[in-house]
């Protein structure tokens, strides 16, 4: 109760005094400077520089941002933007997979096996090709995970068991990002030699690879498909690990601007390269017989060879003959 | 029901840094750790204005919105609060947010990122109120005694004000009103979608 | 499980017993404890009388959280300025554990700045030091109290017998409460020596001169709640928002509720002057031209209130003169101002009244600190600004108890209470000790030594290393006992290394080692220095008194920590071993060495009339503290109806007559004619005599009055002026009779000889002081306040260039005071300057060089930069330099640089920081760093594990000579530097 009175007669007290001052006030009050006229304004900051930075005595200088809206945008990419980007690239390549599969099928030898082979990929290739692929997945599900995995598989799993699980897949994509980064690179210096693109790739894609029909059209070690999946993973995969890496060491490379950036980069390009990977693995596997085993035992039929890399398997004759010492007889079947 | 907010008065902040210290006295916030700061704006030139800014606890809240494991809550008081449990410490609030508010301990190597640390409004976190448990990980929980947070309650010229977003609106406009002037309330465009009119 | 928080929220919202919580009944937030939590109490917004229904958050029945709970709260005063903010601590089993808003406090209510909010650190730092140390060929080594005491009482009485008493120098501080600073004066008396000092010599000394010597008492004239009154607020030579940041609460609402001019007059546009309607820049080193240019224009337009002037001011004719030299032409060569703005100024501060002029160390550290103070207090009273609301020269002083340091004489001016160092001085002290005046004398070298004024710590190298007959007394400084105070806030540190290597014995006593340590092994020292751990003055209670003179009681918050010793008991055992505490502490309990705070201040009570240091006894202290809400915050009154506090201003600010029965309320407003004495009304002080001899340019003369001419304040009985109230004067006017016996006997027994020559300040009955009042009189009389301060180096001030000046032309114009010896040594200004002219100094080091504070950090800093909370804020150590400065010398914001001083080829090293917040040709460093010298980081030189977390290059290690002839104040704030990238 007293402290109430003490607040009235504050109040009181303070009308009263206004009053006096009020009616005590001389007329060049008018004239008086507006402190604000002069300062700063947010709105007009904003305007300028779609963000208000200042001075901060802590060394942190980033912490001199004071306001930066621009997560706005970002924020829109991240829960709009990329969901339609990953689901229709992803789902949309499933789709076409298997829509291709119902109406294509196992692109099968159409010669048969020969019973001869050669060798397509040393185990240094194979190798590297495993190591990389093997990150690859494991970053593609963490990857994919960040994204959709609030929405798809927090609800079946509950939060506990949901950030446990992220948790242990945030460790695997920092982590494994380095072999993987280890394997692009491998993987550039390895094979650039076949892959660079000659009239042959265009004849090639003009016959639309033979996907359809049984077309064969002539191909070097490399065809003009595969060759683009070579330069997505070069360049895709150097793109990922770099966007990946800006992110791994926050503000060592850019403030958040840049960051907010390299994320949407990261996550688009890894959208897609999930997306054309599925395909790669398609073809590598279902897709057509007798390729699985380029990758997997390394040797390869002659006739999947005749067939598919035609030039290649010229190039291999005319450097060894044709008794080529390194062709071998398949284990008996 | 009360809708907690901060309200920085440029035109009365004088980049004394008791919020900060506040702050760190009050949920004892290692070295490195900045819940709150103050930002001088035209520093040392005509028109130099600070502002303290900390989480404003947007409306919406970029930073939960975006949290791929839905660490981010809000509370029935408008609070934008999180879970140390399930934090993977992945960043991406600190992206979304626009007022630079989380904050990550570095641990391990590379500069990665520890759980995220971040102004609870002196309102702890998800463990029960006032516990051992809760002031380990997210400090005091002054909310819960009915007190604000001790930033603005500390704040040497009343510049910062913390509480129920309706009044502390209705004691800005008073002090425009009187003074006649007032640089508006610094990030409540960015936070609230509202203004206020002066 | 996840969002528990708002799923138990939910659950009581379906329940409905939100609608329950929303009464406010249970243990949450009542509707006005947000408002005060919010910011809004106070009267700035009455409208909001109402709130809309509802909007109040609702606590939930409280949580008997495990962690605070069974917590005691208790209440001492912030050390980090003169503000005097409340800190309200949360204790538990021993430990502080937290920190609250102090809402009840009429000067804080409930702010702190970034040092007060973090002061719990300051107790529990991991870095203090925990027990006594020497130094041991080069190492430090734990002792024990018991053995470093015996040690260094032995080398001090050695020291005496051969150098005699005053080769000891006793430096104090002004963060001891009033009990341990007025057991440090007493205990410099009882030791024989005048030479005890502490931080105002550095800090406001120009101040308490200038302004004693103008109208009484030498301290801030109003409060910072009453600026809330002024019309026009005007800072010129401080930076509250930094230095004095809560002050600002109240300028700033102030500025807004009265639509207040506020000027600020500054070289560098600080973080207050960004709040300002008119900023004024100004070179260093010109405030004298400043002022006088403003009052040109006053006095060119009549603007002046003739009537104050009449009634209450003496001198003006010779003021006149002066200002009539400094036109606007002229003040802008000297000073860079445009008459118009000048003008500008004037016209506001002089027409929009009530004015209050504001200043600190810009004004004070200065070669002209005195006549810079003496000419802001006169353009206060030109315009009549003085001795009402709003008005005054608010003195905003630095720590939390420099005013109270001052007031009970840790000085070398003067014994407690400004009674002086005459014998009658001495003699009011035997009395008031209850020692034999002879005994006293028999401390000291000789009599003529006792009544002479000690050695400034400014110089206190000087005293060490300058030829023995150079310093006037029996020997060189051979041993300095500093206890509180920082050596990297003197200026010319490479010469102070001379002195530290020079010392037999240097004992430092602080709960941190500070520079005095880490410079005196860098200058060599290998033995000969102890530490000593002492309490910080939250382990202290005891009595502090804030820039507005308001006393505060500190209760002890925890025990000292670690072997920490409370300064009191430091006090008595170095007085124990030098064989006179039972004399000192006759009438002063101890309890285990500990000598009782309640008990010194009753024993400053019976003795401090002089400065009306008497009504304030412990009991009303605590009471103020107990009843802090009662009071208002403008007014700083308590309701006459309260039975412990009524009609009490806060903390009762000095000067508080009569014994404490009188129950004077104290004095919000000093000077004040408008309130009876009563009330805390009050007139001018004729200190200096009632009439003086004047020469008249005939060459005959005549006698002027210097008592105040038709104005007394309200209810006096005495309808004039009137001289100070003796014995004589009380029979004069036929009051005596109202004196007891008992009043009659003690002013008998005083002065046995003549009875009739017993003053109101030495009367230490009271009674004398109690019949004038009842008269409504004001003890100490009537008088005018004084534009000609005879007496002053310079009665009129007068401008004079910084000994170290860029304006080499100005100089043969406005030199600096001849060479003279003032405070047992010689002040070779004049010489310097001289040779600096000559030497063509201002063309090598072009850059005029100022200092200041920073908000994280005070003083020398060590204990602020081993805070954590407040390290990291400033990690390091930086000088201002303008772009254009910056452009030329290649230097970029951020980067390192080399700073060369003009003297002893001091350098040193720093970042730099590129802002438009100086002007062109200035630079300016913070002063509060320490820790490296000359580009050397000295972090191995303190004890293992005491070293600040944030070190870096001392402002002081570039500054120069220069000393006010006045109070041996020296000059940091303008020398000459030069910049370099590194």
């Amino acid at each position: 109760m007293v402290c109430l009175a003490r607040f009235a007669r504050l109040v009181i007290g303070t009308g009263v005094l206004l009053l006096l001052l009020v009616s005590a006030a001389s007329p060049s009050i008018a004239q008086q400077v507006n402190p604000t006229a002069s300062s700063v304004k947010e709105q007009q900051l904003l305007q300028e520089l779609n963000r208000i930075q200042g001075r901060v005595s802590i060394p942190d200088q980033r912490s001199g941002v004071l306001e930066q809206p621009a997560g706005r945008e970002w924020r829109e990419f991240r829960n709009v933007t990329l969901h339609w980007i990953g689901g229709i690239a992803i789902l949309g390549m499933l789709a076409a997979l298997i829509i291709f599969y119902l109406i294509r099928g196992t692109v099968r030898l159409q010669s048969g096996r020969s019973g001869r082979t050669l060798v397509r990929f040393s185990s240094v290739e194979r190798f590297v090709h495993w190591m990389t692929a093997t990150c690859f997945i494991i970053l593609a599900l963490s990857g994919l995970n960040v994204t959709f995995g609030r929405t798809l598989l927090l609800p079946l799993v509950g939060p506990e068991a949901f950030s446990e699980w992220s948790q242990w897949a945030k460790y695997a994509h920092n982590y494994l990002s380095f072999p993987f980064t280890i394997g692009v690179v491998l993987i550039f210096l390895m094979w650039l030699a076949g892959n660079i693109p000659n009239k042959v790739d265009v004849a090639w894609l003009k016959r639309g690879g033979g996907i359809v029909g049984h077309d064969h059209p002539p191909a070097y070690r490399f065809n003009a498909g595969q060759k683009a999946i070579y330069w997505i993973v070069v360049i895709g995969g150097g793109l990922v690990a770099a966007t990946g890496y800006e992110l791994m060491f926050p503000f060592y490379l850019s403030g958040i601007e840049g960051m907010q950036l390299a994320q949407v980069v990261h996550a688009t390009v890894a959208m897609l390269f999930v997306a054309v990977m599925l395909a790669h693995i398609y073809i590598g596997t279902i897709g057509m017989e007798g390729a699985f085993e380029a990758m997997g035992s390394g040797t390869v039929d002659v006739n999947w060879a005749k067939e598919h890399h035609s030039l290649w398997l010229e190039e291999e004759n005319a450097r060894t003959g044709a008794n080529d010492v390194r062709t071998q007889p398949t284990a008996a079947e | 029901m009360a809708r907690m907010k901060f309200l920085c008065d440029a035109d009365r902040c004088i980049e004394c840094n008791a919020c900060v210290t506040a702050c760190k006295n009050e949920h004892e916030v290692p070295w490195g750790i900045n819940r709150r700061r103050v930002v001088t704006i035209n520093d040392g030139k005509p028109g130099e204005r600070s502002v303290s800014m900390a989480c404003m606890h947007c409306t919406d809240a970029p930073c939960a919105a975006v949290c791929p494991v839905n660490c981010i809550y809000t509370t029935a008081d408008g609070v934008v609060l999180h879970s140390k449990d399930l934090c993977i410490g992945c960043g991406y609030c600190f992206y979304a947010c626009p007022f630079g508010a989380p904050q990550y301990p570095k641990v391990g190597n590379f500069g990665s990122r520890g759980k995220m640390d971040k102004c609870t409004f002196c309102a702890g976190g998800p463990e029960a109120d006032g516990s051992k448990a809760e002031y380990e990980k997210y400090g005091a929980n002054r909310l819960a005694e009915g007190k604000l947070p001790l930033c603005a309650e500390m704040c040497s010229t009343k510049s910062l004000l913390a509480g129920d977003g309706e009044i502390i609106a209705q004691i800005y406009k008073e002090r425009v009103t009187k003074r006649g002037y007032g640089s508006g309330a610094w990030g409540w465009k960015t936070a609230y979608r509202e203004t206020i009119e002066s | 499980m996840l969002i528990k928080r708002t799923q138990q929220r939910s659950e009581i919202a379906s329940s409905g017993s939100i609608a329950a919580g929303l009464s406010g009944q249970r243990n949450g937030l009542d509707r006005r404890a947000f408002l005060r939590r919010s910011g809004l109490a106070g009267g700035a917004l009455a409208a909001l009388s109402t709130l809309p229904p509802g909007s109040v958050r609702t606590a939930k029945a409280a949580m008997a959280g495990p962690l605070s709970s069974g917590a005691t709260v208790r209440k001492s005063i912030c050390t980090h300025c003169s503000v005097g903010c409340t800190v309200t601590a949360e204790v538990l089993n021993g430990v502080w554990i937290g920190q609250e808003p102090s809402w009840d406090s009429p000067i804080n209510r409930g702010s702190h700045c970034a040092k007060g909010a973090s002061v719990r650190e300051l107790v529990h730092s991991e870095r203090r030091l925990r027990y006594p140390m020497k130094l041991v060929d080069g190492q430090w080594t734990r002792v024990s109290w018991e053995t470093a005491i015996n040690e260094i009482g032995d080398k001090l009485l050695e020291i005496r017998e051969k150098s005699g008493p005053d080769s000891v120098y006793w430096l104090g501080s002004a963060k001891m409460t009033n009990e341990g600073a007025y057991l440090f004066r007493k205990l410099g008396a009882f030791w024989g020596t005048n030479n005890t000092d502490h931080q105002a010599r550095i800090c406001h000394s120009t101040t308490v001169t200038g302004v004693a010597n103008t109208w009484g008492y030498g301290a801030m004239t109003n409060s910072y709640n009453d600026i809330r009154n002024a019309k026009t607020q005007m800072i010129m030579g401080g930076n509250p928002a930094e230095a004095h940041p809560v002050s600002l609460q109240h300028l700033l609402e102030g500025k807004e509720l009265q639509k207040a001019n506020f000027i600020v007059i500054d070289p560098r546009l600080t973080r207050t002057a960004a709040h300002a309607t008119e900023y004024v820049r100004m070179r260093p080193g010109t405030d004298i031209p400043v002022l006088y240019g403003i009052m040109w224009h006053i006095l060119q337009n009549g603007w002046e209130d003739k009537e104050f002037i009449r009634q209450r001011v003496y001198g003006f004719d010779d003021l006149r003169k002066e200002v009539e030299k400094w036109n606007p032409e002229e003040v802008e060569r000297v000073s860079g101002i445009p008459g118009e703005q000048l003008k500008r100024v004037a016209k506001m501060f002089a027409t929009e009244k009530p004015s209050t002029l504001i200043w600190a160390m810009g004004q004070t550290q200065k070669t002209v600190g005195t006549a810079n103070v003496r000419a802001s207090c006169i353009l206060l009273l030109m315009t009549g600004n003085v001795g009402g609301p709003g008005m005054g020269a608010n003195i905003f002083r630095g720590h939390d108890n420099v005013q109270g340091a001052t007031d009970v004489g840790l000085d070398i001016v003067t014994l407690p209470f400004y009674y002086g160092l005459a014998e009658g001085a001495w003699k009011h002290w035997s009395r008031v000790w209850e020692v034999d005046y002879d005994f006293l004398k028999s401390r000291f070298d000789s009599k003529q030594i006792m009544e002479t004024p000690g050695i400034p710590l400014t110089r206190w190298f000087d005293a060490v290393t300058l030829p023995k007959d150079q310093v006037a007394q029996k020997d060189n400084v051979r041993a300095i006992f500093v206890q509180g105070h920082a050596s990297n806030s003197i200026t010319r540190i490479p010469e102070s290394l001379n002195g530290l290597k020079a010392l037999e014995l240097l004992v430092i006593a602080d709960p941190h080692p500070t520079t005095w340590a880490s410079l005196s092994v860098e200058a060599g020292r290998k033995d000969g220095v102890y530490v000593f751990p002492v309490a910080t003055q939250f382990e202290c209670k005891g009595s502090r008194v804030a820039s507005n003179r308001s006393m505060q009681w500190g209760e002890q918050i925890v025990k000292p920590v670690f072997e920490s010793k409370d300064d009191l008991e430091i006090i008595y055992l170095m007085a124990k071993k030098c064989g006179f505490a039972d004399k000192m502490f006759k009438n002063i309990k101890v309890e285990n060495n500990l000598p009782e705070a309640e008990d010194v201040l009753r024993e400053m009570n019976r003795g401090s009339w002089s400065t009306g240091y008497c009504g304030q006894s412990p009991e009303r202290l605590k009471a103020h503290m107990k009843n802090q809400a009662k009071f208002d915050f403008l007014t700083m009154r308590a309701p006459k109806d309260d039975p412990e506090v009524g009609g009490d201003y806060y903390g009762l600010p000095w000067p508080c007559w009569g014994s404490p029965e009188v129950r004077h309320p104290g004095t919000p407003l000093l000077y004040n004619t408008n309130l009876s004495v009563m009330d805390g009304g009050g007139t001018f002080r004729p200190r200096f005599g009632i009439e003086r001899e004047e020469k008249l340019p005939d060459g005959t003369t005549r006698k002027v009055s210097l008592l105040a001419d038709g104005s007394y304040s309200k209810d006096s009985e005495i309808k004039d002026g009137y001289p100070e109230f003796t014995l004589a004067s009380l029979k004069k006017l036929g009051w005596d009779k109202d004196l007891s016996e008992a009043e009659m006997a003690t002013i008998i027994r005083i002065n046995s000889a003549n009875p009739d020559a017993v003053s109101w300040s030495l009367d230490l009955s009271g009674g004398i002081q109690r019949v004038a009042l009842k008269h409504g009189c004001v003890p100490y009389g009537n008088g005018k306040a004084r534009m000609n301060a005879f007496g002053l180096p310079d009665p009129i001030p007068v401008h004079r260039e910084p000994i170290y000046t860029p304006r080499v032309d100005l100089v043969a114009k406005y030199p600096t005071l001849p060479d003279a010896k003032q405070f047992r040594l010689p002040n070779i200004g004049f010489s310097v300057q001289k040779a600096a002219v000559e030497k063509g100094i201002a063309k090598q080091f072009p850059l005029i060089l100022s200092s200041g504070r920073l908000v994280e950090y005070e003083g020398g800093g060590e204990e602020t930069r081993t805070n954590p909370w407040l390290a990291e804020l400033q990690q390091d150590m930086f000088i201002e330099i303008s772009p254009a400065d910056a452009a030329d010398r290649g230097i970029k914001d951020g980067g390192w640089v080399w700073v060369t001083g003009a003297e002893n080829n001091s350098r040193a090293r720093m970042k730099a920081l590129v802002t438009e917040r100086v002007g062109k040709g200035v630079a300016w460093m913070p002063f509060h760093f320490g820790g490296w010298f000359a580009g050397k980081d000295l972090r191995g030189n303190y004890p293992k594990g005491t070293d600040p977390i944030v070190l870096g290059e001392s402002a002081n290690t570039i500054t120069t000579y220069g000393y006010d002839p006045a109070t041996g104040m020296q000059e940091p704030k303008v020398t000459l530097c030069q910049i370099a990238a590194a």
